[in-house]
């Protein structure tokens, strides 16, 4: 379905470059001394931090790093050592002698902290699919998720919704999404007790991933409309989230709403996720066709999508025409493209709006035409296309598609003037959704600013100050006076 | 356990003979008999406790698991069936839930079914007669292309899109075109809200219609049930001179007032939004 947010890149071990293996085993240590930190602090902000470093080594790791790494931050003998040593391939013997040299003078035996566990564990993960050792990468994965089942603690929530993620993403990788579904779930019920909301946030994303990817909406509506929600922690799971729910809507009918989140998705999502927003922006441009809108032509034209989106660019250009015959046929041309984006069945649906600006093109052209006439323009393809023309026009009047006449006994179709726009309240309405979303923009952009951590309250003791010492004077003077008056 | 079996067995076979001689009072009875049995099988989907796999059990006793499961999954079938030619909706959402996760989740243990397509046809058929588009789409997405190459399926899908489009006498000739004996007594449903559907956008659409070309439009035989369905439904239409006339229904459309309390509403909106703002 979608590709990820995250970047893959599949390197081969660099054995030869000789300064690289120390440098990034040296900020793998750094990194490590971060998540220490972090975790005496308990303070998020540093794993955060750490995770994000973390992610920007990723295409330097290899196996000789990972394991004298391995030997750094885990007691080598040790339970959790020897599990995570097995899912990495032997290196040579090289290798091996110059990392355990290095790690036998920094490692000092210490207790081992949780957090630093689970990231190796992330680590080794992360080096087992960039190595598409998906097998192994699907063992590992399950190691640590029934390691974190016994954790609680709050410092520990960042690494573990990367872990859920790539748990997941394991699985996906091999066809096996079904397997984890119910793991997946009692993941996110642990996560709530625990009140983990990234972990969440992050869970729920993938079990609805999971059903979407059986085409289960119903199941995955169920799950969302349920679950709790609050404000977002990741952008990326929000945008995520926001796709999901999209996708969802449009299969449910609910356009409007549909095509709110999914434009949103693809606006909040990072430049870098191109897959995503083509993915987004493909189910975006079917949803407001569906609406009866015409996305615009620069929609088509983004940088690096416009090889992506042309199949839905050809099947714009045959809705906008209103050309039952010309949508057929890029329907067909494009049918595997559009069965593999699983959005076959959304153009089926799209008929009935070829339908529907055809015959706005009609009634706008003609003040009274035969309906004869109008089932030869919309090329309905049946035996009774007077009678087919007749009850589809009918139809479109009842929902105000065309504003027209039928005449049945003379058999033609009367279109009214078109009236004037400013006698109606529609520019009120669109000046008023247009001020309404400014407004929202201004709210959101309040709510987005952020503030370091403590000078509310600083702010707050400083007023609260002088308005004590105002007191005190008020006091003074008060007593002053009264004194005053004795005398 | 087996002598549950057998005992749920024959009172199928039972079940199937008064099936056949239409006796749809006794199959109701041994229907509700068999289901309460088939509770004690927790083995069984949607439960799956213990289902024996491949790995731990003896062959035979995967082949009776099968065997048993393909029974309860013909069961089930018979009662939806059932619930047709007794004309219950109700029972036939139930019973189609109650069939689903053989279809769906237990797919990959059994050999398919023949009677899988015309019954998902059914439901889907179903779906469109009670309005429940958004589900009839839910449920559309779980099919596989093959399954919508199928000839029931596609009556269903084209039925819809049919009716979203308006030609309201492709649906009323595709009655003639059912793939099943059972579809009928839905298409008859359909055959109603098609009416209405039809009156609603005929009030729209034209100023009046002449009283033949209305009944011919609306399916009625005679021009005295038309009058009648008139009283009853559209009480606003007006029958004069052999016409019908639609005006009444539509005089109510053009409104020139202000919508006062709601342009208020929104001025006092933006002052409150401004004043946090300034």
């Amino acid at each position: 379905m979608t590709q990820d947010v995250e970047m893959k890149d599949h390197q081969t071990p660099s054995h030869s470059v000789s300064s690289a293996v120390p440098s990034t085993l040296q900020h793998l240590k750094e990194i490590a001394s971060l998540i220490e930190t972090g975790s005496y602090t308990k303070e998020v902000r540093r794993i955060l931090r750490a995770i994000r470093l973390t992610f920007g080594l990723r295409r330097k790791l290899t196996a000789s790093v990972l394991s004298s790494f391995l030997d750094f931050a885990l007691q080598p003998g040790s339970e959790p050592h020897a599990r995570l040593s097995s899912f990495l391939p032997k290196e040579d013997e090289h290798d091996m002698e110059v990392d355990t040299a290095t790690s036998a003078v920094q490692a000092p035996a210490k207790h081992l902290l949780p957090e630093l566990e689970m990231y190796s564990y992330l680590l080794v993960l992360l080096f087992l699919i960039d190595q598409k050792k998906y097998n192994e990468a699907k063992a590992c994965a399950s190691a640590s998720i029934i390691r974190l089942k016994s954790l609680n603690r709050r410092t520990l929530d960042v690494i573990a919704s990367r872990l859920y993620f790539y748990y997941s993403y394991s699985y996906e990788l091999t066809g096996d999404l079904s397997e984890i579904r119910g793991n997946l779930l009692a993941l996110h019920r642990i996560a709530t007790l625990h009140h983990d909301e990234l972990g969440q946030e992050t869970l729920l994303n993938l079990l609805l991933r999971n059903y979407l990817h059986y085409n289960l909406y119903d199941q995955a509506e169920k799950l969302r409309s349920k679950a709790p929600r609050f404000e977002a922690h990741s952008n990326q799971q929000f945008c995520r989230y926001l796709f999901y729910l999209g996708q969802i809507r449009t299969i449910q009918l609910e356009y409007t709403d549909a095509k709110e989140s999914l434009q949103q998705a693809a606006r909040k999502a990072p430049v870098a996720a191109r897959g995503f927003r083509i993915q987004c922006n493909k189910w975006a441009i079917l949803v407001r066709l569906l609406l009866g809108e015409i996305p615009e032509r620069t929609i088509f034209m983004q940088k690096g999508m416009e090889k992506a989106l042309r199949p839905y660019f050809e099947l714009t250009n045959a809705v906008r025409i209103g050309d039952l015959e010309l949508f057929r046929t890029v329907a067909e041309k494009f049918a595997s493209t559009f069965s593999a984006d699983k959005t076959h069945n959304l153009i089926v649906r799209l008929r009935h709006n070829v339908i529907r600006t055809g015959l706005r093109n009609i009634s706008i052209s003609y003040s009274r035409i035969s309906l004869a006439d109008v089932a030869e323009k919309l090329r309905l393809n049946s035996e009774t296309p007077v009678a087919d023309a007749e009850s589809i026009v009918a139809k479109a009047i009842r929902d105000g598609a065309i504003d027209a006449i039928l005449d049945h006994a003379n058999g033609w179709m009367v279109s009214k003037e078109t009236g004037d726009i400013y006698s109606t309240n529609e520019p009120q309405i669109a000046f008023h959704s247009r001020i309404a979303f400014c407004l929202n923009m201004h709210n959101d952009a309040v709510r987005a600013l952020r503030y370091p951590p403590n000078t509310h309250k600083e702010k707050e003791s400083a007023e609260k100050r002088r308005e004590r010492q105002q007191q005190e004077q008020e006091l003074a003077k008060h007593i002053a006076e009264e004194d005053d008056d004795d005398f | 356990m087996l002598a549950q079996l057998v005992e749920a067995s024959q009172q199928f076979e039972r079940f199937k003979a008064a099936f056949v001689r239409k006796d749809y009072d006794t199959c109701s009875n041994l229907l509700s008999q068999l289901k309460v049995s088939l509770t004690k099988f927790r083995s069984l989907p949607p439960l799956f406790e213990n289902t024996p796999n491949a790995n731990n059990e003896l062959l035979l006793a995967i082949v009776y698991f099968i065997f048993f499961m393909a029974i309860s999954r013909e069961i089930y079938e018979h009662a939806v069936v059932l619930s047709v030619k007794i004309e219950d909706q109700d029972a036939f959402e139930r019973d189609f839930f109650q069939l689903k996760p053989y279809y769906t989740d237990a797919g990959n243990r059994l050999p398919p079914s023949p009677q899988e397509y015309p019954i998902l046809g059914l439901n889907l058929l179903r779906l469109l007669v009670q309005n429940r588009i958004a589900e009839f789409h839910t449920e559309l997405e779980l099919l596989s292309a093959t399954a919508l190459e199928d000839r029931c399926i596609k009556h269903a899908v084209e039925l819809e899109q049919s009716f979203m489009e308006g030609a309201y006498n492709r649906v009323l000739s595709a009655r003639q075109t059912a793939p099943h004996e059972t579809y009928v007594y839905f298409m008859d449903l359909l055959a109603k809200t098609v009416r209405d559907e039809i009156a609603g956008c005929s009030e729209k659409a034209y100023d009046y219609l002449s009283i033949n070309d209305t009944r011919q439009m609306l399916l009625f035989s005679s021009d005295q049930e038309l009058l009648e369905y008139i009283k009853d439904e559209h009480p606003e239409w007006e029958v004069k001179n052999g016409s019908v006339y639609f005006q009444k229904a539509k005089e109510s459309a053009p409104c020139k007032e202000i919508p006062s309390l709601q342009l208020i509403n929104q001025t006092l909106s933006y002052a409150r939004e401004l004043e946090r703002i300034v």
